[in-house]
């Protein structure tokens, strides 16, 4: 399908003609507006690929093949099945927050803010499509650049060194998982004779338990720094503190994603037996993180920190659920994600927002807030309970899935994650209870003659529709839960599927 | 005449004949226009010539004294085409600009083309010195400048002491064989391995040193800082790609898998290039400086690809070569064309300044780096490919690890590019001297990135360079690998 390569390519035009139509630095609105059309463009032809589907033909939906590199076996190779759809909606839909909501920051050359934004965009959604190893890698690498660059130029005071963190400790794991993909494409080729890239057919390399083991930890570690999982987490406080909003709801809704996404696809799915023997050191490295973040949460006074650290918790839930070996629990990991995406974006933009308005961050110098900001403090309660995990969220759900199908595996794990939702419910109402409620900062009236602005109405219909979202999400997870088992690896998609 | 030089290549006399065209040429009446003129002219016949050879290459170097094969085709192309980068380089570069410049720089690339296609101990030798000699009066170009004189006479001592050390050592081979082929003397002989191995020890000491691994790379960055930009281009480029030829070609007909001394020093010194070359590029702030600890580096890499016998080994060496070419060229072109200080501190704030210009040169940068899309991305995957296939998993170990290192420094070039400027220096703009050659390589650094497939079927039809043998000894490898299934 023709459509596939278009998803990648429409954002990257779109960005190169943000650019361009900002050449001069006056028009500013008019690479915004070249950026939301992209993104609309991008959602309807998302819409048309979910339509035009090859439903009911299996669990793989969509093909694209063509050669790349045929002298070694590389094929620009796209597939798409549920869980890559669901991946997809995610990403389209936080787009739009991050475009809509992001005029406020992006001051000077905002042509270069959309073009690297829509550029990050583009890398990912190939993350989320490509089945051939070289092509994903590629992608993998690609989405990076603009990422740095955008923390570099639009992130906030120490924002150097958190750029450069990002970008060594997720290239320095990338440059890993290229040693293992390599490896196991040699191997492949020993066992075969056919120096190949692609997916489908090194899922079915024989390997000994050995090989498989090593190859797995190289392609975990990669995922497990962008998940992020606990040990391999450092950069992801600073790196979200520093970032700008729109760079802070990509980070933490979409590219964090592309982690728990290459667990499931490129972990568990390619190397079964490996993964399977190493389950029970990724559940308690899931616990930890659940435990760690949480515990780290509690200690926070800057409240964009809090918010990072209250990710590496929520997505410790994701690696429980991923290798608890069941489909209840991938299926909650995937609702897990989704949840989360919307959940931390939004937090990342309120807490975007009071940065703006009051120009810190630290939780200490805000307090009832909810006079003055009434609007913007309402949504900061909603979020901060979804992502505690109410009943009705999408998250309770998430969370509930991934710790069903852990007790089947191991309860004293689940036991301990549950003990991880008392903290997150600790965490997430101190937070709200300091900033929003409670007595107002005794310099707070002094400092801002004028009461900051509260939340428009562009504000409240985006930050609205994600709350419907979250909510339908929670009550009826059904047709997410039905798309995200991931599709097997070994069965390939022959050819072209036929649309019906 | 090919009577007495079998297997000369025509581009050879090609560019003797354009070296006497430019001599009589300054003896009638000096010309800049004309010189370089001339050269390019020289330069780009002798690229023609590469594929319409003067006599059928008959397939066997026995008796010959060049060996004109797919590798030094493909060689020869890259040392013509970076020479010709260089030379567009010197042209308006201010006091560079003079008719002897270009003769020096063509008596070089044929040096360079010389050691690329050699058979024989004496041609390479020959070559060898060709290039020195030349190199030396280019180094030296800016006489005033003290920082010149002081590069110039470190490199002449330390060329001569290393064209002592490497013709020692190829008069020991000679003594062990009796033979003055071009080729590590086997390490079978009847006599024992002492004297082979002394051989080769030598003779890959005195071209490491030309090469700049480490430990013998201490002078580099002081020449390429004293030289002209145009000039520390073409040590790093032009000079380091025909002398990594001759070392490929010095090594076709052993087997570099075999645990013995050759290739446990080669493996060392690669170990010690990645990091030293790497490390050493973190400390500086002279751009010129960083760019030649990144060219020591790059030397690492390629040795792990020669190191790595087998269907992707030299391949994945040439295919990085010409990435290497393209983007050093390119970070250089840039550097002469910005016409500032070649520190970092001067290019702060070059995004603003003169986007085109940082765009190129962060795109340098990024291929360097091994950043897609640029073309070093894949050229490095390819030579992980080549590493992983032969097992080589210290040094691969080792390339992942200073590859680390080595982002660090070029993304911090790029950062300092975006910080914001003060505001006095707004105004300063305009379009480098050399803005279309920058243009081109930034062009083709991209895009055979995004489509390596013409570059790769290029290098996979010529794989190997033509082994110079005296006795068959190829071996299969022993299949000894704990990651392979029976």
């Amino acid at each position: 399908m023709i459509a596939l390569p278009a998803l990648i390519l429409l954002p990257a035009a779109g960005g190169l003609a943000a650019w361009l139509s900002d050449r001069d630095r006056q028009a500013s609105s008019l690479s915004w507006w070249v950026a939301i059309t992209t993104i609309l463009l991008q959602a309807l032809l998302l819409l048309f690929i979910t339509c035009t589907a090859g439903w009911g033909h299996g669990p793989w939906l969509a093909h694209f093949s063509v050669p790349w590199i045929p002298a070694l076996g590389i094929a620009a190779r796209m597939d798409m099945d549920g869980l890559s759809l669901v991946m997809l909606w995610l990403t389209t839909l936080l787009s739009f927050p991050c475009v809509i909501l992001s005029a406020r920051d992006v001051g000077e050359r905002p042509g270069l803010f959309h073009l690297l934004l829509l550029a990050t965009i583009a890398g990912i959604n190939g993350v989320f499509l490509a089945t051939d190893l070289f092509l994903f890698f590629f992608f993998w690498e690609l989405m990076l650049v603009p990422m740095y660059v955008l923390i570099l130029q639009w992130g906030h005071e120490d924002r150097r060194r958190a750029a450069i963190k990002f970008f060594l400790f997720t290239q320095g794991s990338g440059l890993l998982m290229l040693v293992a993909i390599l490896g196991l494409v040699i191997l492949h080729q020993h066992a075969t004779g056919i120096l190949t890239f692609d997916y489908f057919a090194l899922a079915d390399t024989p390997l000994m338990p050995t090989a498989a083991m090593v190859l797995m930890l190289g392609f975990f570690i990669a995922f497990a720094v962008k998940l992020p999982v606990v040990p391999l987490h450092v950069w992801l406080p600073d790196t979200h503190t520093q970032a700008p909003t729109a760079g802070s709801v990509l980070l933490a809704g979409i590219l964090l994603k592309t982690g728990g996404y290459g667990l499931i696809r490129f972990v568990v799915l390619l190397f079964p037996e490996a993964a399977a023997r190493f389950a029970p050191m990724a559940l308690a490295l899931g616990v930890a993180g659940i435990l760690y973040g949480a515990w780290l949460s509690l200690a926070q006074d800057d409240i964009k920190r809090l918010i990072a650290y209250s990710s590496v918790s929520h997505l410790g839930f994701v690696l429980l659920g991923i290798f608890s070996g069941s489909p209840m629990g991938m299926r909650g990991a995937v609702v897990q994600m989704v949840a989360h995406g919307l959940s931390t974006g939004a937090l990342f933009v309120i807490a975007g927002s009071l940065q703006d308005r009051l120009h810190t961050r630290d939780m200490r110098r805000m307090g009832g807030l909810w006079q003055a900001l009434p609007h913007l403090s309402s949504v900061g309660l909603f979020f901060a309970i979804a992502s505690l995990g109410l009943p009705g969220m999408g998250n309770f759900v998430g969370e509930f899935l991934t710790l069903l199908a852990t007790w089947r595996v191991s309860p004293p794990m689940a036991i301990l994650g549950t003990a991880g939702l008392v903290l997150s419910a600790v965490y997430s109402l101190t937070m709200v209870g300091r900033a929003f409620v409670g007595p107002p900062h005794a310099g707070q009236g002094a400092t801002h003659a004028p009461p900051p602005a509260d939340f428009g109405p562009r504000q409240m219909t985006v930050l609205g529709l994600t709350m419907a979202l979250l909510l339908v999400l929670g009550t009826y997870p059904q047709p997410v839960l039905d798309l995200s088992l991931p599709a097997p690896a070994h069965a390939a998609p022959q050819t072209e599927v036929p649309r019906p | 005449m090919t009577a007495l030089l079998p297997g000369l290549p025509p581009s050879l006399p090609i560019l003797g004949g354009g070296i006497a065209l430019l001599l009589l040429c300054i003896a009638w009446r000096r010309s800049e226009a004309r010189a370089i003129l001339i050269a390019l002219a020289t330069l780009l016949l002798a690229f023609a010539s590469l594929w319409w050879p003067l006599l059928p290459w008959p397939g066997d170097p026995t008796g010959m004294l060049f060996v004109p094969d797919g590798w030094f085709t493909y060689i020869a192309a890259l040392i013509l085409l970076s020479s010709a980068a260089t030379m567009i380089m010197a042209w308006r570069e201010t006091g560079t600009s003079s008719d002897e410049f270009y003769l020096l720089l063509l008596l070089g690339t044929l040096g360079a083309l010389v050691m690329a296609g050699s058979a024989d101990m004496v041609i390479f030798f020959l070559g060898l010195e060709t290039l020195s000699l030349s190199l030396l009066g280019l180094i030296a170009w800016h006489r005033t400048h003290p920082t010149a004189d002081e590069a110039a006479i470190k490199y002449l001592i330390l060329a001569g002491l290393s064209s002592a050390i490497l013709l020692f050592g190829l008069a020991l081979s000679y003594a062990e064989s009796g033979s003055l082929r071009f080729a590590a003397p086997s390490l079978d002989g009847q006599e024992g391995p002492a004297l082979p191995l002394a051989a080769t020890a030598l003779v890959l000491t005195g071209l490491f040193f030309k090469l700049s691994a480490v430990p013998f790379h201490t002078w580099l960055p002081d020449v390429m800082e004293g030289a002209p930009t145009p000039v520390a281009s073409f040590i790093a480029v032009t000079s380091k790609i025909a002398l990594f030829a001759a070392l490929a070609r010095y090594f076709a007909g052993a087997d570099l898998l075999r645990p013995d001394a050759a290739g446990t020093e080669l493996a060392i010194v690669a170990v010690l290039s990645m990091f030293g070359g790497n490390l050493l590029a973190l400390g500086q702030s002279n751009l010129k400086r960083l760019l030649a600890g990144s060219s020591i580096a790059h030397v690492g890499y390629l040795l792990l690809a020669l190191l790595s016998p087998g269907p992707f080994g030299l391949a994945s060496a040439a295919v990085y070569l010409a990435a290497y070419a393209a983007a050093t060229s390119g970070a250089f072109a840039a550097l002469g064309g910005a016409s500032v200080p070649a520190d970092i501190a001067g290019w702060r704030g070059m995004f603003r300044r003169r986007p085109a210009l940082a765009l190129a040169m962060a795109i340098m940068l990024i291929s360097l780096a091994g950043i897609p899309p640029a073309i070093g991305f894949f050229a490095k995957t390819y030579i992980v490919i080549a590493g992983v296939s032969a097992r080589r998993i210290v040094l691969l170990v080792a390339l992942v690890a200073s590859s680390i290192i080595g982002l660090y420094y070029y993304l911090n070039v790029v950062r300092a590019m975006m910080e914001p400027l003060p505001e006095e220096h707004r105004a300063a703009r305009g379009t480098p001297a050399n803005a279309g050659l920058i243009a081109i390589l930034a062009i083709v650094t991209v895009l055979a990135g995004l489509f390596p497939e013409t570059l790769v079927r290029q290098t996979h039809s010529l794989l190997q360079p033509t082994p110079i043998m005296r006795q068959a000894s190829l071996r299969p490898a022993a299949p000894h690998d704990i990651l392979y299934r029976e």
